[in-house]
C-alpha cells in the first residue's frame, strides 16, 4: 500500500487483450475522488432505499427475537426435531452461515498471499460479511442449548461439580474453531480499517464524530512508520487467517464425518466442505456487492472485472463441489456397502429427491453457465445465478443432514422431517440479523478499503510518470503493454509482499 | 529497445557441454536402472511388479504435478511464473514416456491386482458387485484413456509454448490466449483422470478398501513432489549462472512458498483421511491403517508424518530458508525422498504384508523410471529455450519482487 501522495493524477486506461483489465475504471479517477466516493457513503445522506431496507431488516430481526423468545420459553421442542431426525434446520442454518463467512477470509487472507490485487475493492465488505455471518451462525448453537444463560458451559470452565464438555466431541472443537475464527476475523477487519477510520476522522465535520472516529483510529497519522508496522501486522494476520479458512469448515465437517452414519461418514468431507463454503460465500458477496455498487454508484471501483473474477472462482469451487458429489456417489457404489448405497439412492430418488435435485441444479449446473464470458459479465444473469447458489448451498446442508438421518438402520423408525413455523421463522430471522448489521456497516464505516484501493491505482506507482518502466527493462519490448504493466504490477503491490 | 536487450542477458539455450553432461548422467542412471530392473524381473517377478509400480507411479505423479502447474498458471493468468512454467513443461514431458513405463504394470497386472483379477474373486459377493468397474478390459481401457489425456494435454501445451518462442512478435499473444482458454477444460479432465487412475492403480490393490478423498491425497503428493523438482531445476540453472533475471531468488522464494503450502495441504488431506477413518473405526476402512500401523510399517508411517510434514514444515516456515539455496534444496530433496516413501507406503504393504523391507529390487525399479524421466527432461532442456522468450508476461515476471 503506497502512501505516495500524487493526487489528481489522471489514470490512463489500457485494456490488455490477454486479460488484465484496469482495477479502477474512469479517466478522471484520482486518490481524492476515491476517498470522496467511499467516505461520501458514510458522510452524505444515505440513499432513500437505505432507511427502508434497514427498517425491513430490523423487522425481520424482530422475527428472530420472537422466535428465540419462544424457543427459550418452550424449549427446543418447538423446533420440528424428533426421532429419527434429531438435527435439522438448526445445524443446517449454522453450517450455512459459517460457510458464507469463508469468502471474506479467503478474499482478505488467501488472495492477499497470492498477490491478487483485485481483492482490494471487495475485501472490506466481504470481511464485514464474514463477521455478520458468523454472528448469525452463532445464534444456533447458542440457543440450541435450551437454557441459553448456561451457554458458558460450552467452554471447559473449572467447576466444583467436575462437569466438563466432552473433549472427544467435534462439537466442542467447533466452539474453539468458531470462536478463534470470529476473533481473528474481527482483528483482521479492524486492523485493515484503522487507516480508513483515520481518513474519516480527518474529514469529520462534528466534534463527536471526530472523537469517536479518533478513538477507533488509534492515533493513526499515516506516517511511514505507521504504514510499515501496519503492513507487517497485515501480513501476519493474513498468514494466521489462511489456515483458518480451512480449519473452521474442516471441523464443521467433522461434526458429521466422525460418525458412522452412511452419508455423513466419508473421508472427502473436510476439503469438500471448505470448497462448498467458499462457493457459498462468494455467492453471498456477489449478491451483496451487485446491489451495493449499483445503489452507491461504485461501478468504477467494483468493476465488471471484479465480478467476473468472482464468477470464475464460483465456477471453480462449484466444480470442486460437483467433483465431491461425484466421488461420494461413485464410492458409495464402489464400497459395496449396502447401507451406503441405499443412502445415496434414497437421497436422489427417495422422499427428499426434490431437495437433492434442487441442490444439484443450483450447485452443480448453475455455476456451469459461468463458462461463458457473456454470462460472466452480464449483471442480471449473474445476480440470479448467485441467488440460485445461495439456495443450493442451503439445500446441500439440508440434504446431507436430513436425508442421512430420516431413514436409519431400522426401517420401523423411518420418518419424514417437517419444519415447524418456528424453524422457518428462526432461519428467516437470521437473515434479518445479517442484513441489519450489513446495512449499518455500509452506512457508518468505509465499505471499500480506501487505502488499499489507492495502492493498486496507477498513481500509486512511483514510476507512473516516467517515460520508461521501473527498471527501464522489458517494457518497451512489447510497446503497447507499457502503460498497462506500470499500473498493474510491481511496486504498488510489492509493499504488501 | 534497451529493455529487450537487458532481458536477453539471460542465456536462452543450455550450453552444449552442460546439456551433454546432464544427458550422460541421466542416461547412465536409466541404463543401470533398466538393466537392474530387467534382472529383478527374472529374479523375483512378484516383487518386481510391485516395486516397478512404485517407481513408475513416482515418476508419473511428478509429471502430473508439473502438468497441473502449467495448467494452473495459465488458468490464473499468473505473471510471475513464466520461466518456471517452461521448466514444468519439460517435466510434464515425461508423461508420454510413462505410458511406455506402464507396460510392465499392464503385463503383470495379474500379479499386482490378483485380489480382484483372479477367478476366485468372483466368489466374493462384494468384489462381484464391483466387477462392473473392476474388470480387466475396462481397467486396460481406462489406463489407455488416462495416458491419452495426460500425454495429449502435456504435448499440446508444450507445443504451443515452443511455437510461441518461434512466433513473430505480433503473433505471440494469441498463443497465450489459446493456452489460457484451453487450461480450464484441461484441468477438469486432469482432475478426473488423476483421481480414477489413483483408484485403479493404487486403491484397487486392496479392492475392498475405499476412501473418497484418495484422489485428492494423490494430487497433493503429486504437486508437492513436482514443486520440489522445480525448486531443484531453479537452483541448478541459477548456480550455472544461466538465468539471472527471469528465474531468480524471487521466483525461488515463490516456489518455496508454494512448496510449503502444498506440504501443509498434503498433511491436511492425509490427516483428514486418517483421522476420519480412525475415529469412525469401521473395520472395512481401518484395515488400510491397521496394516500400516503394526510391525515395521508403523515406523514408515511415523517417518512419513515427520519427514513429509513436520520436518519440511519447520524447514520452510521462515522467509530466509525459502530464499536460501542450501535449505530449499535440502527440503526439495527430502520431499522427493518422502514422496517415494509415500508411494512405497501405499503400494508395498500389499506385498510385504508382514513388515517393510527395502531390497535392491526396489532400488533398481526406482532408478529405471527416474533415469528415463531425467533423460526426457535433459533432452527437452537441450532442445528448447530455457524460458519462454516471447511470452507477453515476461516483463511482469522479470519485475517480481518479494518485499
Amino acid at each position: 500500500m503506497s502512501v505516495v501522495v500524487r493526487d489528481e493524477t489522471a489514470i490512463e486506461l489500457q485494456k490488455d487483450e490477454i486479460g488484465r483489465a484496469p482495477l479502477i475504471l474512469g479517466d478522471k479517477q484520482t486518490f481524492s475522488t476515491v476517498t470522496d466516493t467511499v467516505a461520501g457513503m458514510t458522510e452524505k445522506k444515505p440513499p432513500k432505499a437505505w432507511p427502508l431496507l434497514l427498517g425491513l431488516a430490523f423487522s425481520v430481526l424482530m422475527i428472530l427475537g420472537a422466535s428465540l423468545t419462544r424457543l427459550v420459553g418452550w424449549g427446543t421442542g418447538t423446533w420440528g426435531l424428533n426421532h429419527p431426525v434429531g438435527w435439522a434446520w438448526d445445524i443446517t442454518g449454522f453450517v450455512f452461515w459459517i460457510g458464507i463467512g469463508h469468502a471474506g477470509t479467503l478474499i482478505s487472507a488467501i488472495l492477499f498471499l497470492f498477490r491478487q490485487k483485485w481483492r482490494t475493492s471487495i475485501n472490506r465488505a466481504a470481511e464485514a460479511m464474514t463477521i455478520f455471518a458468523v454472528m448469525a451462525a452463532g445464534v444456533y448453537p447458542a440457543f440450541h442449548v435450551g437454557r441459553v444463560w448456561l451457554l458458558y458451559w460450552v467452554f471447559p470452565v473449572p467447576n466444583q461439580m467436575q462437569v466438563w464438555p466432552n473433549f472427544k466431541s467435534p462439537l466442542l472443537w467447533d466452539v474453539f474453531a468458531v470462536s478463534t475464527y470470529m476473533t481473528v476475523s474481527i482483528l483482521f477487519w479492524y486492523v485493515g480499517l484503522v487507516p480508513d477510520l483515520a481518513t474519516l476522522r480527518d474529514r469529520a465535520t462534528t466534534k463527536t464524530k471526530q472523537m469517536v472516529l479518533g478513538i477507533f483510529a488509534l492515533g493513526w497519522r499515516g506516517s511511514h512508520r505507521h504504514w510499515l508496522n501496519y503492513e507487517k501486522a497485515y501480513l501476519i494476520l493474513a498468514g494466521l487467517s489462511t489456515p483458518l479458512v480451512l480449519s473452521v469448515h474442516t471441523i464443521v465437517s467433522f461434526d458429521f464425518a466422525v460418525s458412522v452414519i452412511p452419508g455423513w461418514h466419508t473421508t472427502i468431507f473436510p476439503p469438500y466442505f471448505v470448497a462448498g463454503a467458499v462457493f457459498s460465500g462468494f455467492a453471498m458477496v456477489m449478491t451483496l456487492m451487485i446491489i451495493v455498487r449499483k445503489v452507491y454508484n461504485l461501478q468504477h471501483i467494483v468493476t465488471i472485472r471484479h465480478l467476473e473474477n468472482m464468477n470464475k472462482i464460483m465456477l471453480a469451487t462449484g466444480s470442486m463441489v460437483g467433483y465431491a458429489y461425484a466421488m461420494e456417489f461413485f464410492i458409495a457404489w464402489y464400497s459395496g456397502n449396502p447401507y451406503e448405497k441405499f443412502t445415496f439412492i434414497n437421497r436422489a430418488f427417495g422422499p427428499y429427491s426434490w431437495a437433492y435435485w434442487t441442490m444439484v441444479s443450483c450447485n452443480v449446473i448453475s455455476p456451469q453457465f459461468f463458462w461463458f464470458k457473456k454470462i460472466r459479465t452480464s449483471i442480471p444473469i449473474m445476480f440470479v445465478l448467485t441467488i440460485f447458489i445461495n439456495i443450493g448451498m442451503w439445500f446441500e446442508r439440508f440434504v446431507i443432514i436430513v436425508t442421512s438421518l430420516h431413514r436409519d438402520f431400522v426401517p420401523s423408525s423411518w420418518g419424514y422431517f417437517r419444519p415447524t413455523i418456528i424453524d422457518i421463522s428462526t432461519f428467516v430471522g437470521t437473515f434479518g440479523l445479517f442484513f441489519f448489521m450489513f446495512l449499518l456497516f455500509i452506512r457508518f464505516l468505509p465499505a471499500i478499503a480506501i487505502g488499499e484501493v489507492k495502492g493498486v491505482m496507477p498513481a500509486a506507482d512511483p514510476h507512473a510518470h516516467d517515460d520508461h518502466g521501473p527498471e527501464g527493462d522489458g517494457h518497451d519490448a512489447h510497446g503497447s503493454d507499457d502503460k498497462h504493466d506500470k499500473h498493474d504490477d510491481g511496486d504498488a503491490e510489492a509493499a504488501h509482499g | 529497445m534497451s529493455s529487450a536487450a537487458t532481458i536477453e542477458k539471460d542465456v536462452q539455450r543450455l550450453p552444449e557441454e552442460q546439456g551433454k553432461k546432464l544427458f550422460g548422467t541421466a542416461a547412465t542412471i536409466a541404463a543401470l536402472g533398466l538393466a537392474g530392473s530387467a534382472a529383478a524381473f527374472f529374479v523375483d517377478k512378484q516383487r518386481f511388479a510391485h516395486s516397478w509400480l512404485v517407481g513408475f507411479y513416482f515418476l508419473t505423479t511428478i509429471g502430473l504435478g508439473a502438468l497441473f502447474f502449467v495448467l494452473i498458471q495459465h488458468l490464473t493468468r499468473a505473471g510471475w511464473s513464466v520461466a518456471p512454467r517452461r521448466h514444468m513443461e519439460w517435466v510434464s514431458g515425461v508423461l508420454p514416456f510413462c505410458a511406455l513405463l506402464f507396460v510392465p504394470v499392464a503385463a503383470l497386472a495379474h500379479d499386482l491386482y490378483h485380489h480382484w483379477m483372479s477367478a476366485e474373486a468372483m466368489k466374493d459377493p462384494i468384489l462381484k458387485g464391483k466387477s462392473g468397474y473392476l474388470n480387466v478390459p475396462f481397467f486396460y481401457g481406462r489406463s489407455v484413456l488416462y495416458f491419452v489425456i495426460w500425454a495429449g494435454i502435456a504435448f499440446w501445451f508444450a507445443k504451443q509454448s515452443a511455437d510461441q518462442d518461434a512466433a513473430k512478435k505480433g503473433d505471440t499473444r494469441a498463443f497465450t490466449g489459446r493456452m489460457q482458454g484451453a487450461a480450464a477444460p484441461a484441468i477438469l479432465l486432469f482432475a478426473l483422470s488423476l483421481t480414477f487412475a489413483a483408484f485403479d492403480w493404487i486403491m484397487s490393490l486392496d479392492p475392498h478398501w475405499f476412501s473418497t478423498i484418495f484422489g485428492v491425497y494423490i494430487f497433493a503428493g503429486s504437486v508437492t513432489s513436482s514443486l520440489a523438482v522445480l525448486a531443484i531445476i531453479n537452483i541448478n540453472l541459477q548456480k550455472q549462472g544461466l538465468l539471472k533475471r527471469v528465474s531468480t531468488i524471487e521466483h525461488r522464494h515463490d516456489i518455496g512458498k508454494l512448496l510449503f503450502g502444498f506440504i501443509v495441504f498434503w498433511a491436511y488431506i492425509g490427516f483428514s483421511q486418517f483421522f476420519l477413518i480412525w475415529y469412525a473405526n469401521i473395520p472395512e476402512e481401518t484395515i488400510f491403517f491397521k496394516r500400516r500401523l503394526v510391525g515395521e510399517w508403523q515406523y514408515v508411517s511415523y517417518g512419513l508424518l515427520l519427514g513429509h510434514f513436520v520436518l519440511p514444515f519447520l524447514m520452510l516456515l521462515s522467509r530466509h530458508t525459502k530464499r536460501s539455496v542450501t535449505v530449499l534444496r535440502a527440503a526439495a530433496v527430502i520431499m522427493l525422498v518422502m514422496h517415494y516413501i509415500d508411494i512405497y507406503w501405499l503400494v508395498m504393504p500389499s506385498l510385504d504384508v508382514n513388515g517393510a523391507h527395502f531390497t535392491w529390487v526396489d532400488l533398481v525399479c526406482l532408478l529405471g523410471p527416474v533415469g528415463v524421466g531425467m533423460v526426457v527432461v535433459a533432452k527437452r532442456m537441450q532442445s528448447s529455450n530455457l524460458y519462454p522468450i516471447n511470452d507477453p508476461r515476461l516483463p511482469e515476471a522479470v519485475k517480481l519482487q518479494n518485499l
